[in-house]
């Protein structure tokens, strides 16, 4: 597929399964632009190797990956875990640069952000791969796919910021999949969208190194972290992975200021206690900060957790009590349309200030960065 | 088709596999230490094989002074094993043993180090040469890897006629499968077209496995295998094996040692290549790892380097997949036949 007809595609796209917004714009799930597509075995296998930042030459010819806390030892012909990055005699290439797999114009609701231009487009990307296998993969399709494996498109980052102002799109986020093993791409992304005006967000396990969290720091308005438990051997047994690197992560976003949310899947009977709230809470609020979103999200059944039945709401709402009571101003349900814990209140004075519905918007009170009744400052990139 | 679904096709294979075995088992007792392993029913103790045999054919100058086989030194020591490992006096009897003309053989090589530490195309294409002779239809042999760009890579010609030469390439792979510690898209060749496999692997050695051979082989025929290399494979390897679509069709194993590498691995470091000049076979997948372990050490222990375990990476992954049941890992119990 050439770029002309996949941005032709993004555009048809976007006039179709429209999501109603109140302000009258619409946020429209992007159609799959690859369905005409040849495969892409004729395309070079649709990758695109551009020399790999952040790691460091070994002897033998091997290189050891920098970017997520692996630490990949990676021989000559060889790939990390994420899949994405190769060692071709002995320069570490990632293969992914430029070459998403997924793309869409999505309200900011839905990464999700709630204190992020509430209401605001965000064209979405994703390549293929991740650095973790999480059981309850929602995007496994190209999460836990080589990117050979899946149809990508050419898009650069200066086509990226084009085509988000064509589609008024104040927002671009790196997301689907998993940011930190196409970070060199995500920074890329940030720079061309800062220098046009546009903020980029960041979507992401957490699983990341200090220099290229950093180095996308520097570029980012935004990074939510999706922190799996509060359970180290449930982390391990879950993702894969190990936590302390995620929890890790959460105090250098706080130490290096990015405006940060962190979403918690709530799954039945694996990470559910309350206790495992409390926790996280008391994580949060003495660590990242108690003004902090926090997200509880309800988990449906997908990937390798087909027999795990979705969270009860009572369940998420035992969670969000217990985060509060431990001190958290902003606690969230996600995945409940209509549910009131999905709306912003006041912790000052207690009132509404921005009521949602799903991933729409039905009512922002805010002025100026505050609540209207108290004038009690809500943190947050409200302008 | 789901491989799932395709289950009971494959068990009903098995049977009259195992009914074709074990009349042919009586004829000598080479065949019967050969029987102790065949496909059978899910793993467990009481699956496993009380012994086994590897067969051992080298051939110095097999591994000529550029770069190829000698095709005679080749057939020779190949032959030799392939025929022992099967207890049968010539590989074509041997192949005749393990196969029925009726079925489609899948050759699975493994080319990811490139022209210098792979399988061999003369081996692979030897190994069809007799499952013709055999009586096995050219057009029902595949010689298959992960990608066409490996095979090319490795001196293969791709071909889609006669004996097949592909790779699974980008869209060859099928359904979602959960295997137990992780969860896969299996090769579609595998899981929906062959009824019998050979692993056809290289001797080497790989800096997190230990080494790499005709179990890790399997690999190769899986969408994520970057993502099986936690804790030195040792859940990964033995479970992959034991995956019916694997193990109901493993008939033959087959280590291409024409010239093996004893460290730095799975990619080739020419500083750590030998030529073993030698050709490992076998019907049991754990016992020809377990003695392609053997040969690795040995070759580390003259080049002056340290045992894997010292590395922290001896192949645990062998001694589990004993456990599943999935052949003999015990020295004692194998039988290493120089031929």
């Amino acid at each position: 597929m050439e770029r002309r007809q996949f941005l032709g595609a993004v555009a048809a796209g976007c006039g179709g399964c429209a999501l109603a917004r109140p302000d009258g714009l619409e946020a429209e799930p992007f159609q799959d632009p690859f369905q005409a597509s040849r495969p892409l075995a004729a395309e070079e296998g649709g990758l695109n190797p551009v020399p790999a930042r952040w790691n460091k030459a070994l002897p033998n010819g091997w290189v050891e990956c920098g970017v997520c806390p692996r630490g990949c030892k990676i021989s000559e012909g060889e790939r990390g875990t994420c899949g994405t990055r190769e060692n071709r005699k002995g320069q570490l290439y990632t293969l992914v640069h430029s070459r998403p797999c997924a793309l869409g114009l999505d309200p900011v609701e839905k990464k999700p952000f709630f204190h992020v231009l509430p209401g605001s487009l965000a064209l979405s990307l994703a390549t293929p791969g991740c650095n973790l296998e999480c059981r309850c993969c929602q995007n496994w399709e190209i999460a836990q796919a080589r990117p050979e494996q899946v149809r990508t498109m050419s898009l650069p980052p200066a086509e990226v910021v084009s085509l988000a102002k064509q589609k008024g799109a104040p927002l671009l986020a790196c997301t689907y999949t998993e940011p930190v093993v196409f970070a060199e791409y995500v920074v890329d992304i940030a720079q061309a969208g800062r220098k046009a005006g546009l903020r980029t967000v960041v979507i992401s396990n957490g699983y990341v190194q200090e220099q290229p969290l950093a180095d996308m720091c520097r570029e980012i308005a935004a990074y939510k972290v999706d922190l799996k438990g509060m359970d180290e051997g449930f982390f391990k047994r879950h993702t894969g992975g190990e936590l302390k690197h995620v929890l890790e992560t959460l105090r250098r976003l706080r130490r290096g200021g990015t405006w940060t949310e962190i979403v918690y899947l709530v799954i039945p009977g694996q990470n559910d206690s309350e206790a495992e709230a409390r926790s996280l809470a008391r994580f949060v609020r003495d660590e990242v900060g108690p003004e902090t979103p926090v997200h509880f999200t309800r988990f449906h059944p997908s990937y390798r957790l087909q027999n795990v039945p979705s969270t009860p709401i009572a369940t998420l709402d035992r969670c969000r009590s217990a985060a509060i009571t431990e001190g958290l101003r902003f606690v969230y349900l996600g995945n409940v349309p209509g549910h009131p814990g999905e709306s912003t209140y006041c912790p000052a004075c207690g009132k509404p200030l921005i009521r949602r519905t799903g991933m729409a918007v039905l009512e922002n009170r805010m002025k100026g960065g505050a609540c209207p009744d108290c004038h009690r400052t809500i943190p947050g990139l409200w302008v | 088709m789901s491989p799932s679904r395709r289950a009971p096709i494959d068990a009903g294979r098995r049977r009259a596999f195992v009914g074709l075995a074990a009349s042919a088992a009586a004829t000598s007792p080479l065949a019967r230490a050969a029987e102790a392993f065949l496909p059978g029913p899910e793993p467990g103790p009481k699956s496993a094989p009380s012994r086994a045999v590897v067969a051992v054919g080298r051939r110095p100058g097999v591994l000529a002074a550029g770069g190829g086989l000698e095709p005679k030194l080749l057939a020779d020591g190949l032959g030799a094993a392939v025929a022992r490992a099967a207890g049968e006096q010539t590989p074509v009897l041997a192949m005749r043993r393990l196969f029925r003309p009726k079925d489609v053989v899948g050759i699975k090589v493994n080319c990811l180090g490139g022209r210098g530490v792979c399988t061999r195309p003369e081996v692979a294409l030897q190994l069809a040469a007799w499952l013709q002779a055999a009586g096995v239809p050219a057009e029902r042999i595949y010689v298959w890897d992960r990608t066409d760009r490996e095979l090319l890579a490795a001196g293969y010609a791709l071909s889609r006629s006669g004996v097949r030469v592909f790779g699974t390439n980008d869209d060859g792979w099928g359904d979602l499968v959960d295997w137990g510690p992780s969860a896969s898209r299996f090769a579609r060749v595998l899981a929906e077209d062959l009824t019998a496999v050979v692993s056809c692997a290289v001797l080497k050695d790989h800096y997190i496995a230990g080494a790499s051979l005709s179990m890790k082989n399997w690999y190769g025929a899986v969408h994520n295998p970057n993502k099986l290399h936690e804790e030195g494979c040792a859940p990964f390897v033995p479970a992959l094996s034991a995956h019916p679509l694997v193990r109901q069709k493993l008939r033959l194993n087959v280590v291409d040692g024409s010239l093996g590498q004893c460290h730095g691995g799975p990619g080739r470091v020419p500083r750590w290549a030998w030529p073993y000049s030698g050709f490992l076979a076998s019907t049991d997948p754990v016992a020809i790892d377990r003695v392609g372990w053997q040969v690795i050490e040995a070759r580390r222990k003259e080049a002056g380097l340290p045992p894997l375990a010292a590395e922290n990476r001896g192949p645990r992954w062998i001694e589990a997949a004993a456990r599943l049941g999935l052949g003999v890992a015990d020295e004692v119990r194998i039988e290493r036949v120089e031929v």
